[in-house]
């Protein structure tokens, strides 16, 4: 079933004017008429030096905001070929654990990736902006092997920032064990692959390609 | 060289059109590996001239 209608769209203040794009588009074109004068005259004049250094610098600034704020949407995401299929996946009525969480609305939808994968707190956003640096760098190098595998452990907190607190959580036999509670804060062992479904399916970490 | 400034710089500011206009993998790969070294040796080669020009010095005489 099709659902179309404004209310289906999402809240309105996430519909707004997108400031931070426009406010270093108009910099960006303020620093562009300054470059082509130069370009053109061979020198810029003096009065306008503070300018060309500051114009680029602030549009580049708020271009970078706008990019860090913009690379937690699911479609940045899903938009480099590695990730596509991840993405379709979890979109998809699956079994998957993102694909449960996605489809019924248990992660912000145009957030989902990095609600689960920038872990717990204000160095968790770090770290996962940091993480998307090495998956550039992965990206234009082509330095990563299929099916892709996450670095290291994934990190538990994430889960639990959400579940830790929820009754039907603490309710469960198994999370009340203190070995697998142990376990689990030592890293030991995680929520995904063990107890629970793999968080994506083994079809969709080949890139698209046949594993 | 003030030329050669304003064309780097221009790339720069190419690529984050590229990103205000389409915001994605690709884009912020041009953005954050090409425009950002650009705009950097932009600012390093306008600097650079400014600097021939005597604009730094102590003694510097006024609109340099």
């Amino acid at each position: 079933m099709d659902a179309t209608g404004p209310l289906f769209a999402g809240p309105p203040a996430a519909h707004g004017v997108p400031w931070l794009a426009l406010l270093a588009l108009l910099l960006g074109a303020g620093a562009a008429v300054l470059l082509v004068v130069g370009l053109v005259r061979g020198r810029l004049p003096a009065s306008y030096a503070a300018a060309a250094v500051l114009l680029p610098l602030g549009a580049y600034a708020l271009g970078s905001l706008y990019m860090l704020e913009g690379s937690k949407q699911v479609a940045f995401c899903g938009s480099c070929h590695v990730m596509t299929p991840i993405m379709t996946s979890m979109q998809a009525s699956g079994d998957s654990l993102a694909s449960v969480h996605y489809t019924r609305g248990l992660v912000p939808h145009d957030q989902a990736c990095f609600t689960c994968h920038s872990g717990y707190g204000i160095w968790g956003g770090v770290d996962a902006k940091m993480a998307g640096v090495m998956h550039m760098v992965r990206t234009v190098t082509g330095w990563y092997t299929l099916p892709i595998k996450h670095n290291g452990p994934f990190d538990i907190d994430s889960c639990l920032g959400c579940h830790a607190f929820a009754p039907s959580f603490r309710a469960v036999d198994a999370h009340r064990d203190p070995d697998l509670q142990k376990a689990l804060l030592a890293r030991e062992l995680s929520c995904t692959g063990t107890c629970h479904p793999a968080a994506h399916p083994e079809s969709a970490l080949t890139g698209g390609s046949a594993s | 060289m003030i030329r050669l400034a304003c064309l780097f710089g221009l790339i720069a500011l190419a690529a984050l059109g590229l990103l205000i206009v389409r915001l994605d993998g690709a884009a912020a790969i041009v953005f954050s590996f090409i425009g950002m070294p650009a705009l950097g040796l932009a600012l390093a080669l306008y600097g650079a001239a400014r600097w021939r020009a005597g604009a730094f010095r102590l003694n510097a005489p006024p609109g340099k």
